[in-house]
C-alpha cells in the first residue's frame, strides 16, 4: 500500500500533508505514532466519568493531532465534539458515534499499512 | 568578544501535551537544537525554575492539563523571565481569539496547527535572531559602562596622586577611600532605606570622593610634610584645605551643575565638619552636613588611622574601630558609628583581599540602572547570562595554552588575548596593519602571513573555517605550529567578512 492510498483510504488529505511536512518519510513515521496517541482514550474514558474538562482536552488535543497528520475525516467530528464541549453543550449522540467509526477505521487502516510495509 | 565561539547548541523548551506533536515539532526543528520537553504547565514552570537561564525559547501549547498556557505564561510574566526568553505559542487557527490575550502576556510569535514545515522553523529562527541580537546589543551597552566607567574613575584617580604625591602619602589612600566609601554607603542604604541610595548614587559619591582632598595642592609642602606636631598658625593654613578645594570646583566653568561635582564640592568643603557642630570650616551640624561628606569624613578618618603617616604610626584594624566608637576621632552621625559595627569585618577583609567579584556585581547593578532608565529591560538574569558569557570567555583563555586572537578588518587590527603576544615576541596586544608588522614578519615571515591571509579571504560564510600549518617562532624557539580560524561575517542578505578569531598551537 502506498503513503497516498492510506490518506485515500482514510479519508485524509494527502497533498496538504506532504507539502507541509515535505517528506512522505516524516509522513509516514508519525502517522505510525498515531495508534500510541492518548488523547482519544482521554476523551472516551472522561465522558463515561463526567469530567467534562478533561474529555475537553483529549478531543482538542486529538483534534490538534489529526490537523497535524492531516486525517481530515477523524478531524471533523473530533472538531464538532471539541467546540460543544468548548462551549459546555451536551456532546451530539452522532458526532460520537462517526468519531468512534472514523477512529476505528483509521487504526484499522495504519495496522494494515504498517503490516505491508514491514 | 566573542563568546558564541564557545557555546553549545540552544535549548528549546515544547510544552504539550500531545506527545506527537511534541514529536512532529523536534523533528522539523532537527538536531541543531537541545530540547527539553514538558506534558502539562506545572512542569513547564518547574523547568523554567530551574534551568530558565539556558533557555533560548519556549514553544507553548495552550491547552494542558494541569496548568495551562496562559499560567505559564503568567508565570512568566511576574519572575520576569519573558524578558529574556521568548515563547512562540502553539494553537490552532481557529483560536484567533487567544491570540490576542497571548500577545498580551508578551509571546513573541504564534505557530498555527496543522504544522507547517517551513513556517515553524523560520517562525523560530527568526524569533531567536531577535532576542539574540537584543542580547548582544545589550552586551555592548554593558561593555560601554564599564569603559566609560572606568576611563571617568581613571582620570579622577590620576588627578588625586598628583595631589596626594605632594602630599608624600600617594599609595592606597585614593583606592581605599573610595572603596570604603562604597561600602559604607551600600549598608547605610541597607539598615536606613530612607536613604534611598541607587547604585549610581553610590558609584558617583565614591568617585567623588576621590577629590576630598585637592585642596591641599594650595598647602605648603613644608607644612604638609611636616613630620612633628603643628603649630596652631600651621594647622590654620591646613584647614584652609577644605574651602579651597571646594573653591576650585566651584570655579569650573563647565561641569559646576553636574552631580559629580556637586557631590565633590560638598565632600571637599565638609569632610571635616564634625556630627556635633564643632569642625571646619563651617560648623555645620548634625545632619546639615551632607551624608556624602560625613560619609567620606568617616571613611578619611579610618584609613589614617590603620596607615602610616610622617607623624604617627599604623594603628590595627580593630584598635581603628574603637578609637572611632570611643570618639577619639571627632563625633559622628549615630547610624554611621551602628554601621560601622556592621561592616568592620567586611571593611577588613575588603582592603585586604581582592575585591573582583563585587565590583563586577556593582558594575551590573550600575548597568541594569542605567538601562531600566532609558526603558530597556535587562534583568538580573539577563545580566547574569551576559556576566556567564564573560566569565567563561575569560575562564577559557586563560587556561588555554594556544595564542589566541581576534582579527578585525575595519580598523584592520589583530588583538592578541590573555597576553598571548609575548610569546611570539609582539610588544603589544594590538597590532595594526598585520600583514605589514615588522613583529609578525620576523614571527613567522611575510610568504606564511600573506598565505594565510589568502586563505581566510578565500573562507566563506558557509565554510568559514581555515587551516595552516607552518614554523613560527614562539616561546623563544622554531616551532612547528598548527593555526585554526574562524571568519566572521555580517548577519546582512550580503554578508560581509568583518574579521576573524582563531588560535596557534605547537604540534610538535
Amino acid at each position: 500500500m502506498t503513503v497516498r492510498q492510506l490518506y485515500d483510504k482514510v479519508g485524509g488529505d494527502y497533498e496538504n500533508t506532504l507539502a507541509r511536512f515535505l517528506t512522505e518519510e516524516r509522513m509516514v513515521r508519525f502517522a505510525l505514532k498515531f495508534p500510541a496517541d492518548q488523547s482519544y482514550a482521554l476523551l472516551k474514558n472522561s465522558l463515561e466519568s463526567g469530567d467534562m474538562k478533561e474529555a475537553f482536552r483529549g478531543a482538542h488535543t486529538l483534534k490538534g493531532v489529526c490537523q497535524n497528520l492531516g486525517f481530515t475525516a477523524l478531524y471533523e467530528p473530533a472538531h464538532r465534539v471539541t467546540e460543544d464541549l468548548r462551549a459546555g453543550n451536551q456532546v451530539k449522540e452522532e458526532d460520537l458515534r462517526e468519531l468512534e467509526e472514523r477512529y476505528k477505521e483509521l487504526l484499522d487502516a495504519l495496522r494494515a499499512f504498517g503490516e505491508s510495509n514491514a | 568578544m566573542a563568546p558564541n565561539v564557545y557555546s553549545e547548541k540552544k535549548r528549546i523548551l515544547i510544552a504539550d501535551d500531545s506527545p506527537i506533536n511534541r514529536e512532529i515539532l523536534m523533528d522539523i526543528l532537527g538536531n541543531g537544537f537541545d530540547y527539553v520537553e514538558a506534558f502539562d504547565g506545572v512542569e513547564a514552570t518547574e523547568i523554567l525554575e530551574n534551568e530558565n537561564e539556558e533557555i533560548s525559547l519556549v514553544l507553548l501549547d495552550i491547552n494542558m492539563p494541569r496548568a495551562d498556557g496562559f499560567e505559564v505564561l503568567e508565570a512568566m510574566n511576574k519572575n520576569r523571565w519573558i524578558d529574556d526568553t521568548p515563547v512562540i505559542i502553539i494553537s490552532a487557527a481557529q483560536d484567533v481569539d487567544f491570540a490576542e490575550r497571548a500577545y498580551n502576556l508578551g509571546v513573541t510569535d504564534y505557530i498555527s496547527r496543522p504544522f507547517d514545515v517551513h513556517i515553524v522553523r523560520r517562525r523560530v529562527q527568526n524569533t531567536l535572531m531577535l532576542y539574540e541580537k537584543q542580547r548582544r546589543l545589550l552586551g555592548l551597552v554593558g561593555e560601554q559602562v564599564r569603559e566609560v566607567q572606568k576611563t571617568a574613575s581613571m582620570m579622577i584617580n590620576i588627578l588625586s596622586h598628583i595631589v596626594e604625591f605632594q602630599n608624600e602619602e600617594s599609595g592606597p589612600h585614593i583606592q581605599h577611600i573610595r572603596v570604603i566609601t562604597e561600602l559604607f554607603l551600600k549598608a547605610l542604604g541597607q539598615i536606613y532605606p530612607e536613604y534611598k541610595f541607587t547604585q549610581e548614587d553610590i558609584n558617583l559619591i565614591g568617585t567623588a570622593s576621590a577629590l576630598h582632598d585637592i585642596g591641599k595642592i594650595t598647602i605648603p609642602t613644608s607644612i604638609l610634610n611636616k613630620p612633628g606636631r603643628l603649630t596652631p598658625e600651621e594647622f590654620a593654613v591646613m584647614k584652609t584645605h577644605s574651602a579651597a578645594g571646594a573653591a576650585m570646583l566651584d570655579a569650573l566653568p563647565l561641569y559646576k551643575d553636574e552631580p559629580l561635582v556637586k557631590l565633590g564640592y560638598q565632600i571637599c568643603r565638609w569632610h571635616h565638619e564634625r556630627y556635633d557642630g564643632r569642625g571646619y570650616p563651617d560648623g555645620l551640624k548634625g545632619d546639615d552636613i551632607p551624608i556624602a561628606a560625613q560619609v567620606v569624613s568617616l571613611a578619611d578618618v579610618y584609613d589614617a588611622l590603620t596607615s602610616e603617616r610622617a607623624y604617627k604610626k599604623a594603628f590595627s584594624h580593630e584598635k581603628a574601630i574603637e578609637m572611632i566608637k570611643n570618639g577619639e576621632c571627632g563625633t559622628f552621625n549615630p547610624r554611621l558609628i551602628y554601621m560601622l559595627d556592621s561592616v568592620a569585618d567586611e571593611l577588613y577583609s575588603r582592603l585586604n583581599g581582592a575585591p573582583e567579584n563585587e565590583l563586577d556585581d556593582d558594575m551590573r547593578k550600575l548597568t541594569a540602572e542605567i538601562l531600566q532608565k532609558n526603558d530597556i529591560t535587562y534583568t538580573g538574569r539577563t545580566a547574569a547570562i551576559l556576566e556567564k558569557e564573560r566569565k567563561k570567555y575569560t575562564f577559557f583563555t586563560s587556561v588555554s595554552s594556544d595564542v589566541m586572537f581576534e582579527l578585525s578588518y575595519k580598523p584592520y587590527i589583530l588583538t592578541f588575548l590573555n597576553d598571548a603576544h609575548k610569546r611570539i615576541g609582539a610588544k603589544h596586544t594590538l597590532v595594526s596593519d598585520p600583514l605589514d608588522s615588522d613583529e609578525l614578519i620576523q614571527c613567522c615571515g611575510k610568504d606564511k602571513l600573506q598565505d594565510i591571509a589568502t586563505l581566510l579571504a578565500k573562507s566563506t560564510p558557509g565554510n568559514p573555517i581555515i587551516a595552516y600549518e607552518g614554523e613560527i617562532n614562539i616561546d623563544g624557539g622554531k616551532h612547528l605550529c598548527k593555526l585554526v580560524a574562524q571568519s566572521l561575517w555580517t548577519d546582512s542578505s550580503k554578508p560581509e567578512m568583518t574579521g576573524a578569531i582563531g588560535k596557534i598551537f605547537i604540534i610538535e
